[in-house]
């Protein structure tokens, strides 16, 4: 009932807004874009208060007994290792694998700290270059991700609300097979006895041009690394489209606006929020891949993921491996910050 | 952390019925009659954790791990146990069977006298190939030519997969260029670094597992590979009934051999045990198991009259002194060799 009341405000509002203003001149369609997204925040703000309100009913040890857990778990497992990691990007590899000791025994063996594996970074381009490498390749399968994902959320989101779980379902049914399975199963259908590459031979043969591999190439990592991120687009949006109040676009309709009218002006700004919650959780996991380059990668197809696993095990230079993880973090943490900031500004604007 | 390890440890060590085995073996690389043999014959039983490389297993020792009685390292992971002093030293005088092992595998650099390490399987690294399909484009196999020189590879491009393996790649580089595998004078590794980015464009990929598949159904007609699973490809390919089939050839160059010799790990909790099983792993029938099995080397001179015959007479598993001869095993590298060679692979990656 009281979410009846919580949706009936902002789209009131919106409804006398837009009777006020008709969604032509481009200032003032700027200016809904925000209103909407105004409306919510307003939306989910009393929702989110309420549910702060009733923790603070919770008596002290109660509110710890919640929140001690996943804290204690993040500390331990999450914070303690990003500090052993930063810990060993300072010291020297071990002879065999490992660390070297940070207090020698042996005064002529290396040990202490150095800042040598940063200066090892920082003097070759290799290392940027990869780095700028892997972040293509996740740029590229977050654009095709939401390119692909965007559609479908909408169709699942617009369907009759019987069908939407099963269709839900059949989005995540893949996660019921194991991750590398369904890679492995990837080389079938791209390996040149498939039909796929017959296919692809057979038109560009077709125009006289010579027959590829799909397999073991850059294409194949790409598709794979598609086909496993695409739910983690599809389901952030759907929760975002879904909430959507199908009165807006009635009223949108009502005065005048077409389809790619009401679809640009009313549900895509709307959507932002889930845009980016996707993005985030396509785009961070395909930077640290190595699986699918390693199985479907031809001769050229190392991303930065792949060099860290390499340090730790055939290399055996933690030191070095530490760095480039830590690298790697800051290039996330800075990502994160700049999608929050993307997304934040436009909370400020409203 | 090292410490939580050892405490998971314990606590599964608690939980353990008496007269258990510890292994730490490279997958499929022991045959489960002979296991079952050995749980009757000694009353224990056998619990088995795999690796798929020496890196693996060196890293997860590195991180703590411990408890196993044996592990069966190549070479220059061993010695690098050795001189960690992680292992526990043999007492030869319940090995017996240790004089059924060939003299040419005992003594080597890694382990002289062999105080800590008795020979177990060996395997080549070398060349895999399509018989039919070599045949049909008149390509040599018996030279690493055929997978770095773009004369012979335009005619398989695609077609043709390098291991994944920077010292394995490495090894066979230098090997064409005349030098030891075990060459560590920076020029010669660029000069073969720069072979590998030549050759790079023909090779399909640096494949370190799937390419027994690719071989079996033939997608792939030549490889870099390891003898036992280039005699796996081959199998594979008969049990299919496929048209073609599938063998290999050590280059005239030479190539590398690894040898994997059993070892007791200090935090072995039974010593006694892993003896047994090790002199029992030693009688000529066990150890031929394992070649029939999978088609490896055998350094056992007893074991070769129970190997099928097929396998005892192929030449890249069981060589002839002439290729012996040029069989080279690897040395560990230092570690600023080893990231001097990372950073080559890197670039090798890239380019």
């Amino acid at each position: 009932m009281s979410e009846n009341h919580t949706r009936l405000t902002p789209t009131a509002r919106l409804n006398r807004w837009l009777k006020n203003v008709a969604c032509a001149a481009k200032a003032r369609r700027q200016a809904a874009k925000k209103r909407s997204l105004h409306g919510v925040n307003e939306h989910s703000e009393p929702v989110a208060n309420a549910g702060l309100a009733s923790t603070a009913v919770f008596r002290l040890p109660v509110k710890w007994l919640v929140s001690g857990p996943p804290f204690i778990f993040l500390l331990l497992f999450f914070a303690a290792p990003g500090i052993i990691m930063v810990l060993a990007s300072f010291r020297y590899p071990g002879e065999f694998g490992g660390l070297a000791p940070v207090i020698a025994t042996d005064p002529n063996t290396l040990h202490g700290f150095t800042l040598e594996t940063y200066r090892f970074f920082f003097s070759d381009l290799i290392y940027t270059e990869i780095f700028a490498k892997s972040f293509l390749v996740a740029l590229a399968t977050t654009l095709i991700c939401l390119v692909m994902a965007y559609p479908l959320a909408l169709l699942i989101a617009r369907s009759p609300k019987k069908s939407r779980n099963l269709m839900v379902l059949l989005v995540i049914l893949p996660f019921a097979s194991n991750f590398l399975i369904r890679i492995y199963a990837w080389m079938i259908l791209l390996g040149p006895q498939a039909v796929l590459s017959h296919l692809v031979n057979g038109l560009l043969g077709a125009f006289g041009m010579a027959p590829v591999h799909l397999l073991f190439s850059s294409f194949a990592v790409l598709v794979a690394m598609v086909y496993v991120h695409l739910p983690f687009m599809v389901l952030p949006l759907y929760t975002n489209l879904e909430k959507h109040d199908p009165a807006l676009l009635d009223a949108a309709r009502d005065l005048g606006a077409n389809a790619w009218q009401r679809f640009w002006c009313v549900t895509f700004p709307l959507s932002l929020p889930g845009i980016f919650s996707g993005s985030t959780l396509v785009f961070i996991p395909v930077l640290g891949m190595f699986a699918i380059p390693d199985i479907l990668g031809g001769t050229g197809d190392m991303l930065i993921g792949n060099l860290i696993k390499e340090q730790f095990l055939g290399t055996r230079d933690w030191p070095f491996g530490s760095t480039l993880s830590i690298m790697l973090t800051i290039a996330v943490l800075a990502c994160v910050w700049l999608a929050a900031r993307l997304g934040g500004r436009r909370k400020r604007h409203a | 952390m090292r410490g939580l390890l050892l405490f998971l440890l314990l606590l599964a060590g608690n939980a353990r019925a008496e007269g258990v085995l510890h292994i730490y073996n490279w997958n499929n690389y022991i045959s489960e009659e002979t296991v079952t043999r050995f749980e009757a014959q000694c009353a224990c039983r056998v619990m088995q954790d795999y690796y798929s490389d020496n890196e693996e297993m060196l890293a997860k020792l590195a991180a703590g791990a411990s408890g196993y009685d044996i592990i069966v390292p190549t070479g220059n992971a061993m010695e690098s146990l050795i001189r960690q002093k992680a292992l526990r030293p043999l007492d030869k005088s319940k090995l017996p069977n240790l004089r059924n092992i060939n003299p040419a595998y005992l003594n080597t650099a890694f382990d002289p006298d062999n105080k800590y390490s008795v020979p177990y399987a060996y395997t080549i690294t070398l060349i895999g190939y399509n018989v039919e399909k070599m045949r049909e484009l008149g390509l040599p196999t018996d030279t690493w030519a055929v997978i770095f020189e773009p004369e012979y590879l335009k005619k398989v491009k695609g077609r043709i997969t390098v291991l994944d393996s920077q010292r394995e790649l490495m090894a066979a580089a230098l090997k064409y260029l005349g030098y030891s595998a075990n060459d560590t004078i920076e020029a010669h590794w660029k000069q073969a670094r720069d072979l590998i980015i030549r050759a790079k464009p023909y090779w399909a990929a640096f494949n370190a597992s799937s390419y027994i598949k690719e071989l079996t159904i033939g997608d792939v007609w030549l490889v870099h590979g390891y003898s036992n699973d280039i005699f796996q490809a081959n199998l594979d390919a008969q049990k299919a009934g496929r048209k073609f089939s599938i063998a290999s050839s050590i280059p005239t160059q030479g190539a590398v051999l690894a040898l994997d010799s059993m070892v007791l790990h200090k935090t072995g909790p039974r010593p006694d045990l892993a003896h047994r099983f090790i002199n029992f792993m030693l009688d000529g029938k066990n150890s031929a198991e394992l070649t029939n099995l999978i088609g490896s080397g055998n350094p056992n001179l007893d074991a070769m009259r129970y190997i099928k015959p097929e396998i005892a007479q192929n030449p890249a598993i069981f060589p002839d002194s002439q290729h012996q001869a040029k069989l080279e095993m690897l040395h560990d590298l230092d570690r600023n060799q080893r990231r001097i060679l990372s950073r080559m692979w890197t670039e090798i990656k890239l380019r």
